[in-house]
Order: C-alpha cells, then sequence, then structure tokens
C-alpha cells in the first residue's frame, strides 16, 4: 500500500515525481527574481516564482509544456505575474503544438492585485482556447485538498480534460462563501464529508466533469496523464451546444436533489458508504457505472 | 516588513556542476522559501539577504543564520530568504533541505 | 483477658450492608436510587475510590456522588488515577474532601490550579500510576470503592471488555480488606461473554442510564503531523532505534511517537531494520501502529487500556494482541505499567518543559496536570536482570562503577525546543519548581521525569546522548546543544558543542545520514485517518469526530 502521495506533495515535487528525472527545464525560474510588485506594498512577503512554477519536460519521452502552483502562497492565487507564466506556457505550447499540463492548486484570482489578476486569468482562459482551436490538448489536473476554485475553477473547465483523484475539488465558490450566502442548514462548510461529496474528485467523475479519476499517487497521475496526452476536444459550435444540452439535461433531474449521496444513488451507484470509502481505482471499477 | 543582508565565515561549499541553484520551502503562514546561488566572489563566506514580514526577531535570525554557517560548508554561496513567521525550528530546517537539494544526487 | 474484637472493619461493613438493604434486590440497584445507595454506605472520613483513568470513567456514579449534601459526604479522603470530569471538580468545591491522593489531572489542570490558589484542594500527593495501585494495599486501602464495567449478570458477576484498565487494582485490595465495591454497568444481561471480576469482589451493581464516559485518547490524526515531527522521527529511527537494536517498547502519547510508528512501513523499510527492531509492543492499540502491524512488523502488543474504534480490529488480529476466551480485547493498566517498566528496552515520550538537568515536568501554576505513567516508564529499573542488547549497549555507555548495574534502559524525551506560541520547552529552572507549587506538595516538586534517568534527548537539532555524559556540566552542556534558539540554547558554547559533536554525544541529523530533505509528510505511511482504515481493510471504526469522509 506505499505509495507517494500527490496530494501531500509541494509544487515542485509534483513536477519532479511526475516528469522523466532530469528532463525538467524551467521558464523564468526563481533566480531571475520575477516577482509580485504589488505583495510588498501591502506587507506580505513575495515568492521567487509567484506561485508557480513553469517549464518544458518530457513525460514517458513525450515532451509537454508543464506548470505546477503552490497552494500554500496567497492560496495559489493568481496575481499578475503569475497569469502572465500561465499565458506564456499556453502561447508557447500553441506555437510548439505541444500539449499544456496544469498541476492545479488555487484558489482563483489574487484579489490583492485587484484587477490585474482578473485580467490575467481571463487571458489565460482565452489562451487555453487558442490551444484548442489548434488542437493541442491542455490538461488540467486537480489532485490537491486547495482544489481549483474561483477563476482557476473555470479555466480548469475550460481545459481539454480534467484529471480529478478523491482529494481533489473543483468549484467556483468555496465552501464558507456558500455558507455565508446560503446559509448553514443549505451548506455546513465545516462538514468536509459534505464539501468533497459536493465538489470533489469522485462526484466530479460520476456527474462527467472530470474525464479521469485516478489514485492519489504520483504513479497514477503520470499514468492518467499519459493516457489524456494525445486527445483534444476542437470546441467548435457543434461541440458546445452539446455540452450545454448535457448540463441542462443534468440540471433538470439533480437541480433539486437535497444530497450528494441521493446523486450518487441516482447514478447507480448501489453501495454508497463503501463507494465513498473505495480508493479511486476500485470506485471506478466496481462502483461507478460504466461509461458509454 | 524587516529586510537585513548579513555575511558569515563558512567552509567553502563543494558546489555540484550539474545545478545553478537550489530552493527549498514555500512562503506561507510559519513557513519560509530559502534560495541558494553560487557567489565564486567569496569562497569562505556565506551572504545571507532575509525579507520577513514579522519584525522584531533579527538576534534570533542572526544566531540560526550563524549557526548554519559554522555547521555545514557553505562558503561562496549567497543564501536569500521570504519569511512569513517561520520558528527558528523550521528555518533551520528549511536551511538544511535547501542545502540537502543542492548536495543530492538528484537532479 | 478482655475480649477485643478483631474484625472491626467487617462487622462495620456489614452495618453498611444492611443500612442499603431495602435498596438492593440481591446486589442489584435501580439507577434511581443510587444517591440513596451512597448516602448509605459511605462514612466521614473513609477512603473512598473513583474509578477513573485517564480514558474510562465511572461517571454517573461520579455525577450522583457529586450531587449529594456536603453534610452527609465530608472529610472524604479521595484516592484515584485521573481527575478527569467536571464531576471531579464539584466534590472539592463542594467541600466534601479533606485530602486526594491522585496520578493525573489532564483535562482538569487548569480548574484543579484554581482550586489549589483558592485553597480547596488539599493534596496528599500526586503518583504513577502503579505506585497508587501499590498504596491501595498499604496505607490508601479503598473503604468504597466505586467503578465501571461493560455488563454484568444478576449474580453480579462483570464483564470489562476491551477497557479493563485499573479496575481489577482498585476492586481486589477493596474487596479483600472488608471494603466496598460498588459497579455501574453499561448493561445488565443473563450470560456474560467471559467473567473477569467475579461477584465475590462485588457488593452492588447498578445499571447506569447511559454508557461509560470513554474517551479515544490515544487516536492521533496523521493529518496533523507536521515536517519537523518527520524529521525528529527520521532522527529517533536511525539515531536510536538502530543503533541499540530496540526491539521492545512504549511510546507516549503523541504526535511524534504517531510519525515515527507510520515511518516504520516506509522509511524504517527502506533502512532494513523489518524484524530487527520494534517488535514487542506496550502501547494501546493505537490507531497510527496498523500499518506496521499489517507490513509484518510487530509482534506482540501489550495494552494499559482499550481505545474506542479499535475493538473489530484488535479482535481479528488474536496474534497480536491480548484477547479473552471470548475472543475480545482486553487490556490491563497495573500489568502493563510492569511490564513498562521491567520488561522494555526503551521508553519514548515528550513533556512540556525540560530543565538544563534534564528533569522535565508537565506541571505549571496555571495548570496541574500531574504524571500518569511517565514517571514509572521514564525511570531506569535498577531491580532489572535479564539483558538485552539495547540494554546492555546503554549501560556500557554510562560507564558505571562497581557498585552500579550494569545495563541501562533507554529513556527517551523527545521535545520540539519550542511549544506553540514561541514558549519555549528549555528552561533554566521548571515552573514546577516554584515555591508555591512546592509548598503545597510537602516541600518535593512535581518532577515528572528526573535527568539522571534520562538516556536521550531528541529535539529537531538532533540527539543529545545524555546517558554518555559523565559529569553534570557535560550533561547540561550536551542539553544546551541541542535547545535550538531558546534563552537557554543560545548560552551554549560554540567550543563545547563542537566538541561533544566530536564525540558523538551530540548528533545532527547528517551525522545520522538523514537527509532533511525527504523529512516531509509523503514518507508516512498513511496520511489521514481514512487511509488507516484502509489499511486495516475497514476493521477500524473511527469515532465520529475522525470521520470526514
Amino acid at each position: 500500500m506505499s505509495r507517494v502521495p500527490y496530494h501531500e506533495l509541494k509544487a515542485r515535487e509534483r513536477i519532479a515525481a511526475i516528469v522523466d528525472p532530469g528532463s525538467f527545464s524551467e521558464i523564468i525560474p526563481p533566480p531571475e527574481r520575477v516577482m509580485s510588485a504589488y505583495l510588498p506594498k501591502l506587507g506580505i512577503p513575495v515568492a521567487f516564482d509567484d506561485g508557480i512554477a513553469i517549464g518544458r519536460a518530457t513525460i514517458a519521452g513525450k515532451p509537454v509544456y508543464l506548470a505546477a502552483q503552490a497552494g500554500q502562497f496567497v492560496g495559489g492565487s493568481v496575481g499578475e505575474v503569475h497569469s502572465a507564466k500561465l499565458v506564456g506556457l499556453l502561447k508557447s505550447a500553441a506555437r510548439d503544438r505541444l500539449p499544456c499540463v496544469f498541476l492545479v492548486e488555487s484558489g482563483g484570482v489574487r484579489l490583492h492585485e485587484g484587477s490585474s489578476g482578473e485580467i490575467g486569468i481571463a487571458e489565460a482562459i482565452r489562451a487555453v482556447f487558442d490551444c484548442r482551436a489548434a488542437g493541442v490538448p491542455t490538461i488540467a489536473v486537480i489532485g490537491s485538498d486547495i482544489g481549483a476554485y474561483g477563476g482557476m475553477g473555470i479555466l480548469s473547465a475550460c481545459c481539454d480534460f480534467r484529471l480529478m483523484t478523491e482529494h481533489g475539488r473543483i468549484g467556483i465558490s468555496g465552501p464558507i462563501v456558500i455558507e455565508k450566502w446560503m446559509g448553514k442548514e443549505a451548506f455546513d462548510s465545516s462538514n468536509r464529508a459534505l464539501v468533497w461529496k459536493t465538489s470533489g474528485g469522485k462526484t466530479r467523475f460520476l456527474l462527467g466533469d472530470a474525464e479521469a479519476l485516478v489514485n492519489d499517487s504520483t504513479d497514477a497521475v503520470r499514468d492518467g496523464i499519459l493516457s489524456l496526452l494525445s486527445r483534444s476536444a476542437k470546441p467548435d459550435l457543434a461541440f458546445v451546444k452539446a455540452r450545454q444540452k448535457f448540463l441542462q439535461e443534468r440540471l433538470d433531474t439533480f437541480g433539486k436533489t437535497p444530497d450528494p449521496d441521493a446523486i450518487w444513488a441516482a447514478l447507480g451507484v448501489r453501495d454508497v458508504a463503501a463507494a465513498t470509502l473505495a480508493e479511486a481505482s476500485e470506485f471506478v471499477e466496481s462502483f461507478a457505472p460504466k461509461k458509454p | 516588513m524587516e529586510k537585513f543582508q548579513q555575511s558569515f565565515p563558512s567552509k567553502p561549499v563543494a558546489w555540484p556542476a550539474s545545478k545553478k541553484w537550489a530552493l527549498s520551502g514555500v512562503v506561507g503562514s510559519g513557513n519560509l522559501e530559502v534560495l541558494i546561488e553560487p557567489n565564486a566572489a567569496a569562497p569562505a563566506s556565506v551572504s545571507y539577504a532575509v525579507e520577513t514580514s514579522f519584525p522584531g526577531y533579527k538576534d534570533s535570525w542572526l544566531a540560526a543564520l550563524g549557526d548554519f554557517a559554522s555547521h555545514y560548508a557553505v562558503g561562496g554561496t549567497t543564501i536569500t530568504i521570504h519569511d512569513q513567521g517561520a520558528s527558528p525550528i523550521v528555518i533551520t530546517m528549511r536551511l538544511r533541505q535547501a542545502l540537502d537539494l543542492l548536495t543530492s544526487a538528484k537532479p | 483477658m478482655s475480649a477485643q474484637p478483631r474484625d472491626l472493619r467487617r462487622r462495620n461493613k456489614a452495618a453498611r450492608i444492611s443500612r442499603a438493604s431495602g435498596l438492593a434486590s440481591g446486589k442489584l440497584v435501580p439507577h434511581e436510587r443510587t444517591a440513596d445507595l451512597l448516602r448509605a454506605v459511605i462514612e466521614p472520613g473513609d477512603i473512598l475510590c473513583l474509578e477513573g483513568d485517564n480514558q474510562k470513567q465511572a461517571d454517573f456514579l461520579a455525577a450522583q456522588l457529586a450531587s449529594l449534601d456536603a453534610s452527609t459526604m465530608r472529610d472524604i479522603h479521595l484516592v484515584m488515577s485521573c481527575i478527569t470530569l467536571p464531576e471531579h471538580i464539584e466534590l472539592f468545591k463542594k467541600g466534601m474532601i479533606r485530602k486526594v491522593d491522585f496520578c493525573y489531572a489532564g483535562p482538569q489542570g487548569g480548574a484543579v490550579a484554581d482550586l489549589l490558589a483558592s485553597g480547596k484542594f488539599p493534596i496528599g500527593a500526586i503518583h504513577t500510576y502503579n505506585e497508587i495501585y501499590a498504596r491501595y494495599y498499604i496505607d490508601l486501602t479503598p473503604r468504597v470503592a466505586l467503578i465501571a464495567a461493560a455488563k454484568a449478570d444478576r449474580a453480579g458477576n462483570l464483564f470489562l471488555a476491551a477497557n479493563t484498565e485499573e479496575t481489577p487494582a482498585i476492586v481486589e485490595p477493596t474487596a479483600f480488606y472488608d471494603g466496598i465495591v460498588i459497579a455501574q454497568v453499561n448493561e445488565i444481561v443473563d450470560v456474560l461473554p467471559r467473567i473477569d471480576i467475579p461477584t465475590d469482589q462485588v457488593d452492588f451493581v447498578i445499571g447506569a442510564p447511559y454508557p461509560m464516559h470513554l474517551t479515544a485518547l490515544f487516536t492521533r490524526d496523521p493529518a496533523a503531523i507536521t515536517d519537523v515531527q518527520i524529521l525528529m522521527a527520521m532522527v529517533a529511527i536511525q539515531g536510536i532505534y538502530k543503533e541499540y537494536e530496540v526491539e521492545s517498547l512504549n511510546h507516549g502519547i503523541g504526535f511524534n511517537t504517531a510519525a515515527i510508528e507510520l515511518l516504520l512501513p516506509t522509511y524504517g523499510e527502506e533502512l532494513g531494520l523489518k524484524g530487527k527492531i520494534c517488535k514487542y509492543w506496550m502501547v494501546n492499540p493505537l490507531p497510527t501502529m496498523i500499518p506496521a502491524i499489517e507490513s509484518g512488523w510487530v509482534e506482540t502488543v501489550f495494552s494499559v487500556g482499550g481505545e474506542v474504534g479499535m475493538e473489530r480490529y484488535t479482535a481479528a488480529r488474536p496474534d497480536i494482541y491480548f484477547t479473552g476466551r471470548d475472543g475480545s480485547f482486553h487490556s490491563n493498566r497495573p500489568m502493563g505499567q510492569l511490564a513498562g517498566h521491567y520488561a522494555l528496552d526503551m521508553f519514548l515520550g515528550a513533556s512540556l518543559q525540560v530543565d538544563i538537568h534534564g528533569n522535565s515536568s508537565t506541571v505549571s501554576k496555571k495548570r496541574i496536570t500531574g504524571f500518569g505513567g511517565a514517571p514509572n516508564m521514564g525511570c531506569q529499573p535498577m531491580g532489572r536482570r535479564h539483558p538485552t542488547k539495547a540494554w546492555l549497549k546503554a549501560g556500557r555507555e554510562a560507564n558505571p562503577g562497581p557498585g552500579s548495574i550494569p545495563g541501562r534502559k533507554l529513556v527517551v524525551q523527545m521535545v520540539e525546543t519550542f511549544q506553540a506560541g514561541r514558549v519555549p520547552t528549555f528552561v533554566e529552572s521548571l515552573d514546577a519548581q516554584d515555591p508555591s507549587i512546592k509548598a503545597a506538595m510537602q516541600g518535593v516538586a512535581p518532577v515528572m521525569i528526573y535527568g539522571d534517568d534520562v538516556t536521550h534527548l531528541v529535539t529537531e537539532e538532533g540527539i543529545a546522548n545524555l546517558g554518555a555524559c559523565h559529569t553534570p556540566e557535560e550533561r547540561t552542556a550536551a542539553i544546551r546543544g541541542v535547545a535550538g534558539y531558546t534563552p537557554v540554547g543560545l548560552k551554549r558554547s560554540s567550543a563545547d558543542t563542537a566538541s561533544l559533536r566530536e564525540r558523538g554525544i551530540i548528533k545532527l541529523p547528517e551525522d545520522l545520514g538523514v537527509s532533511p530533505a525527504r523529512a516531509n509528510r509523503s514518507l508516512l505511511a498513511a496520511q489521514e485517518i481514512k487511509d488507516l482504515v484502509r489499511w486495516s481493510g475497514g476493521l477500524y471504526d473511527p469515532p465520529a469526530q475522525f470521520v470526514d469522509w
């Protein structure tokens, strides 16, 4: 049962565990000191890489562009420099026609930097669509407890694929915000089980928001990335309309369902308690309904 | 924010040819990041630059940085630190981790 | 010669029982009549024992006792292991207690300190567990003992289930010296799974209206283990477990020890130590032991008590744990403590304060916590005679003289140099040495473990081998050498520290081959409670507060 747990690793450790040894060549590495101009004015310490490491690497010999966010640095939030690195990476991927993989760990826009972060994420999302229009695969790996929220949740949803683990979560408003607006009875943000059942990897996989669900190990994540590298879905009008139809049907079916366990049962999960405890591979194999 | 610089004598580092820098830690609450870069101009001393959002602990910092310089061979390096309130325990650990990452065989 | 009665206690017991005769049917008393029973059988001046160690509590009986009037219940000499419940504190507030002898007050440490400051806590002494159990046979024999059991049958036999703990230690001396034993039970049944205490030793049984209080005291969530604790665990494994070939051991409660347990299947395996160390354990059935047990590290575990949630797992592992004929878990506090004293290579535990002589204590003016089992586990067993590799090696390092025992138990204190809030662990003088505290304890400061007994001190700086220090000055220098950037540590002389490091008395992580960059949580065999459940094949049932899925 020993394995290297992806969710425990820090950004640079995740990169090192996934890529071929020695193959990661960092773009704008820490010594170049391209850092936030805003945080010092607020008395907040800066990070050499502004919370994101980007570069080129190979995974099982296949070249990719790769980014890993450091969720511990201002919540992994996207500021001006951070977003510029994301945009530059995506543009390089489109130019070189190489897949772009994001190891996501972010709460979204860095509010400290005002509109710079908002604009930056918007530019990054446009760059994702440029990649997709060019048939260059974009993959969001969401396997950390912090998850992909806010603008990074949106960006992740815009990628070709989302690879998740049971630890990962994707959403826009975080649990505390939801509770604040809707009340504790509607959503108790201190109930970890509820929070993960609502936005976590297993539920997202069942609902069709995540294309792949893998065990929380760096080996499983690497294999998962490899299986998605050669595919890209061009977001033409037909594609978008089909997706919107799917989402509307899903909303019609589950819009009034009060709890995630009921959704799981309705989707065909027979033993919800066992499925909750099962590891991802067992979940996909034995509990989730087979995908067509 | 408090910023200061200080150099200490230290035995010369065995800088591996394959590396250009090493980074340990992350800037976050109670944590810090440590960047080690080569400084061939001063092989027998280590030069520290510290930025911390928790002012008032300079004596404690200097004690930890001085001990690190005397226990380990880091002469000929510059060590830059961004700190967000790490305790001396975590500071010492991150320094050791940065040196370990620099000198270990892993790329 | 006048006929002087020689059986006064027996006659007095009979009188008490007869005062209670209207209340009981056989030995069974309805729970609504508990207060009446206590009033009938307890007399002013009695030595009264309330069962409660830090896990299991006779809380219904405690509440009933606390509800009595101080005019009927007075002048009581209270003897008990652990003062844990608000009801216990109530007894003092009501002025019922003439004197108290106990071992530990953890959860009520603050309340006890307040009572002490206002003169309402008349301490006899703070003991270690086996010490107070021993005195139950000498000068502290309970006249009335209020205990807790899982089940009783209608004849009054008792079943203790997984949490045997100290019940027999209280019952035996009381029963055999004409005291009265009153048991609260969760359930009264026709047939018991097994008989742990025969009815001969029991006087009254009460089916309590709610199950006895049981705390999951030893469950540590792996999610709370920090990188620093992992570094210290790696240092301890290399510098002590491997170095001395520690085969039998006890871990005190804490996250440091949980980290060590969770590193065995990963880091320990890497070092090739399986089958060489950590085979025989005296610990509670800790959930964090599950990965090591499932990975084949452990031969046996004996426990002083149970642990909530581990009932099915322990029952399914009878090759590891001690279980009864009925198949369920068995524990025994005094015997576990005895094993901890004589039969182990090593004790490893933590403390809140350590002074420059190596003495440690958890007592301060604001919190009178007491000792628990630590003084017994963390002292040198001078009566031990059987040798093991670890005992002989540590003994050689201590360089004993011709009149001294040749072996030493490894007594290891593992502490971070700072506690929460940048409070230094290391101090020149313990809070426990404060004059007001000493005055309340007949002039003897409540030191938990004495520096003379400690062989090793582990901090995040490294290991100080105090057992190999041959003068008090050397020992103090070694302590300062690993005391980091606390005021105590900043007074170290670099020349002394360098010399001690050269002699191998101080060892830093790198001296032990520990790579600090590897000290992170991914090295743990389990990162969260859910992982432990998976390791156990679904047999571990974590209490509700630990279930977050």
